[in-house]
């Protein structure tokens, strides 16, 4: 499945996707930690600004009670105005919008000797008014005596000398948490009093908890949008207490005035990116040391801290594992549409094309393909005009081919009232039109040529010389007695009509039927090979003479013989020895020569069909690459008597074939051979060879009509032919297998032993079909 | 063709002709023969066919013999030959029926 060009595409863009997700998430990782440490410097500005302000808002209490005591001063040292110090005082405060109250205090009997308690007291009301409170003077107070006054009083060396007391809670008045800050009121050195400001501490921590980082700074962060669960301390160092906190895990309000110990978190040398674990949560701790001694720590829970920045990262990795996944499906889904698809088509398409089916090729998107689709279009129409031109031509091939074979004679017996020899040809020709040919005929009364040739090269260059070289050698036969003279001829012709450069080799044999004289040729071609009487084949070891067509004056060499009776002469091409098997091996000479020593028959036809098995057996399923051609000729042994031509001895029955008409049939044939005395057990064999013939033609060969048979029985010297001919369906009885006679009779089939029989009777058996005719010839020796 | 059937005993047969076996003959000869057989009320376990006289056997006729063999052999019986010239003996070994056949 990972063959195809989708799954490979598919798996490259997945790869590649993998490599650049893996990338991002590397450089967001890094990115984060960076953004992080951002947040975090961020933060400590945010901290920063806080304590500026914080800060600054000190400076405006020390300022209004530095105001304060110089109003303390200047009622000292003047007419002691208390009326213009009250306005006064109301007036400071109103600048101070800050500030809840304040107030001037002497120390006993400082200003005036009979009064112990001197003080001004302003605070600003629910209305935000500033009014006056004469209320502390009293004796039930008694604000010398005041844990804060005390403090601050302690505190307050030298002049300018800002205290801050510990926080403590207002019982007189609002009963609030506060703190108050102050400083003594020095005239020439002595302190007189000092001046207080009082600070509601719960705006502190109301402060403390609006903290937020700085809006402009980091985007991340809306308007509004602050960091929760964050918790503060602010604390006085110098007097080791809380001032306020925002514990959420603490009672604060029993904190404050308490060490600042007590608040597990608290550490004074903290600073940005430390983390501390409180309550199993992660905190990151800012601590401050304000102007007047105080410090500040911030501890922000780390989630609450980078809680956006997480929120950003999450829905960025979800968009990438969303991306992952959409991007490789458009790309499939796309890759589909414009690509596999048109291939799919075009592949179908193609399929069609090669199991020969008419289709019209029509894609219209994408324009590449659609491009392609219009090259295959005109492709496929080159292609079928190209396929009917090459079954034009195959068919001319192949009318060329049938035409080279019908030319050499390839009916056998030739010449069947000869019975000095026999002779079997046969040519079986390679794909191509070859060159290989053979020819025999009388050139005079008892003189008969034969030849086998080969055409140098293949295809049809080769078979019209083959046509031209075989016409040649024949009429030139015809007029030239002198062997010699003969050959020489026909190599000149040869040479002269040959421009091509071609050559033939040639066996050429010209055998005296009356005495056995065989003159042999040999013009390059392979050697012959020759059995005598009841020997062995041998290879006829002859000089070989100069292939025809090469030089035009060349003398050729004849080699003289005599054949006895029952002497074969078995000649071929290279066809035969050149056969390859398998493993490219030839065939050889050496097989051939066991081949036809195995051979036990001597009827040519015979030999030629077992050297045929065996070659064939021996190349098995390699296809023949060239042309096998065999000619055997066997001398039979001369008559001496005149030669009879057998017109005279010719019988014929000719009648529609039917099982009635057998009898008919028979008597013919019985009168016949009668009058030819031939001996009762000639007789017998002809008339089971007979019978069996008649019936198969009369059972088989008109199924649905009556036809003729046409038998001709010719008497010879030293044989009888029998001859059937119908124009009944197309069949070849010798092609029936052999039934097997040693089976026990119960397993034995009723049919097929009758042919067995005719096979068996017969010395020579043949069988053609001929313009529309079965002729079957069987020839039996006297 | 002539044929004569005679019964030996309670189930042999007795089958005399005269002339050829084949194309011609042998059909009948063999249906007469065969028809005897399954029609006889004992079951036939012998066959003997005399060939003095008969001249010629055909493939036709050798394929009515190998049939009648076949239906003895089916029944248990035996098919015998009886004086069968040379002549016709050599078309008997020449198909292999001289392997199986009873010749007398």
């Amino acid at each position: 499945m990972f063959k195809t060009v989708k799954s490979k595409i598919l798996i490259t863009a997945i790869v590649m996707l993998t490599i650049l997700m893996s990338a991002f998430v590397c450089y967001t990782i890094v990115s984060r930690m960076k953004t992080k440490q951002l947040m975090v410097q961020n933060y400590v500005f945010s901290v920063d600004k806080f304590v500026q302000d914080i800060n600054k808002k000190i400076i405006r209490y020390e300022d209004n009670v530095l105001d304060l005591a110089r109003i303390g001063s200047l009622f000292y040292r003047t007419d002691k105005s208390f009326e213009l110090t009250n306005k006064t005082i109301v007036k400071i405060f109103e600048n101070y919008p800050d500030s809840l109250g304040g107030g001037i205090w002497f120390e006993p009997y400082i200003v005036d000797k009979a009064q112990k308690r001197i003080c001004f007291y302003a605070y600003r009301n629910k209305e935000n008014k500033v009014v006056l409170d004469e209320s502390f003077n009293s004796e039930k107070y008694d604000y010398h005596n005041q844990g804060w006054y005390k403090q601050i009083i302690s505190k307050v060396t030298p002049v300018n000398n800002v205290v801050w007391s510990e926080p403590y809670y207002e019982n007189q008045g609002s009963n609030t948490l506060m703190i108050t800050v102050g400083t003594g009121i020095y005239v020439n050195g002595e302190l007189i009093g000092i001046s207080t400001v009082d600070w509601e501490i719960s705006t502190i921590i109301e402060d403390v908890s609006k903290m937020k980082p700085l809006e402009k700074t980091f985007s991340m962060y809306k308007n509004g949008d602050e960091i929760k669960n964050s918790f503060a301390l602010f604390g006085n160092k110098d007097y080791d207490n809380i001032i306020a906190t925002s514990d959420p895990y603490l009672n604060n309000d029993e904190l404050i005035g308490h060490s600042l110990k007590e608040v597990p978190w608290y550490s004074d040398n903290l600073y940005a990116i430390t983390y501390i674990t409180y309550h199993n949560k992660k905190y990151i701790p800012f601590y401050k040391t304000l102007r007047n001694g105080m410090v500040l720590v911030v501890c922000v829970p780390e989630i609450e801290m980078f809680r956006e920045i997480d929120k950003f990262y999450i829905n960025m990795f979800t968009v990438l594992l969303l991306l992952g996944f959409i991007i490789p499906a458009l790309l499939y889904f796309s890759m589909n549409r414009y690509i596999i698809n048109p291939i799919a088509k075009l592949k179908d398409i193609a399929y069609k094309i090669s199991n020969g089916e008419d289709v019209n090729i029509k894609i219209e998107n994408p324009e590449e393909f659609a491009q392609l689709a219009s090259t295959y279009d005109k492709m496929t129409n080159d292609i079928k005009l190209i396929t009917r031109e090459r079954a034009k031509i195959n068919s001319e091939l192949s009318i060329a081919k049938s035409i080279q074979a019908s030319s050499l004679p390839n009916v056998f017996p030739p010449f069947p009232d000869k019975s000095e020899f026999d002779i079997f040809a046969s040519m079986e020709p390679a794909k191509e039109v070859g060159g290989d040919f053979y020819d025999f005929y009388f050139i005079d009364d008892k003189k008969f040529m034969f030849l086998i040739a080969d055409v140098s090269g293949k295809g049809i260059p080769a078979a019209l010389f083959m046509m031209t070289v075989k016409t040649l050698i024949n009429n030139l036969s015809q007029v030239n007695d002198d062997p010699k003279e003969l050959i020489k001829k026909i190599n000149k012709k040869i040479c002269e009509t040959n421009k091509e450069g071609f050559f033939v080799t040639m066996l050429a044999g010209i055998a005296d039927t009356m005495t056995g004289e065989l003159n042999i040729i040999n013009c390059g071609h392979n050697l012959p090979l020759i059995k005598r009487q009841n020997g062995d084949y041998e290879y006829l070891k002859l000089n070989s003479n100069i292939a025809l067509g090469v030089f035009e004056d060349t003398e050729f060499e004849i080699y003289n013989t005599v054949m006895k009776a029952g002497d074969i002469i078995f000649t071929y091409t290279d066809g035969v020895t050149e056969a390859i098997n398998i493993n490219n091996e030839i065939y050889g000479e050496q097989k051939l020569y066991e081949c036809l020593n195995n051979i036990k028959e001597t009827k040519p036809n015979i030999i030629a069909q077992k050297v045929k098995a065996s070659i064939q057996k021996y190349t098995d399923s390699v296809p023949q690459s060239d042309d096998i051609t065999m000619l055997i000729f066997k001398y039979n042994g001369g008559v001496n008597k005149g030669v009879n031509k057998g017109t005279n001895n010719m019988k014929t029955f000719k009648q529609i074939v039917t099982q009635e008409n057998y009898k008919a049939f028979y008597s013919w044939l019985h009168d016949t051979l009668q009058e030819w005395n031939i001996n009762d057990d000639l007789t017998n064999k002809l008339d089971m060879c007979a019978e069996e013939i008649f019936a198969n033609v009369a059972f088989y060969a008109y199924p649905d009509r009556q036809g003729l048979i046409d038998v001709s029985l010719n008497k010879f010297d030293n044989k009888i032919i029998l001859e059937f001919k119908d124009g009944g369906i197309e069949y070849n009885p010798l092609e029936k297998p052999d039934p097997d006679i040693s089976l026990p009779p119960e397993e034995r089939p009723i049919g097929g032993l009758g042919i067995y029989m005719v096979k068996n009777l017969a010395d020579e058996i043949y069988y053609k079909r001929e313009n529309n005719n079965n002729i079957l010839t069987l020839i039996f020796y006297i | 063709m002539d044929v004569t059937i005679k019964k030996i005993g309670i189930n042999g047969l007795y089958i005399h002709a005269s002339g050829r076996l084949d194309l011609d003959t042998a059909v009948d000869y063999g249906t007469k023969i065969k028809d005897t057989i399954e029609d006889s009320e004992e079951i036939i376990k012998e066959v003997i066919l005399d060939f003095s006289e008969i001249t010629f056997i055909s493939s036709f006729g050798l394929k009515i013999i190998l049939e009648l063999f076949k239906l003895l052999k089916s029944q248990e019986g035996v098919l015998k030959l009886k004086n069968v010239s040379e002549q016709l003996m050599g078309s008997f070994k020449l198909v292999g029926f001289d392997k199986f056949l009873v010749f007398e």
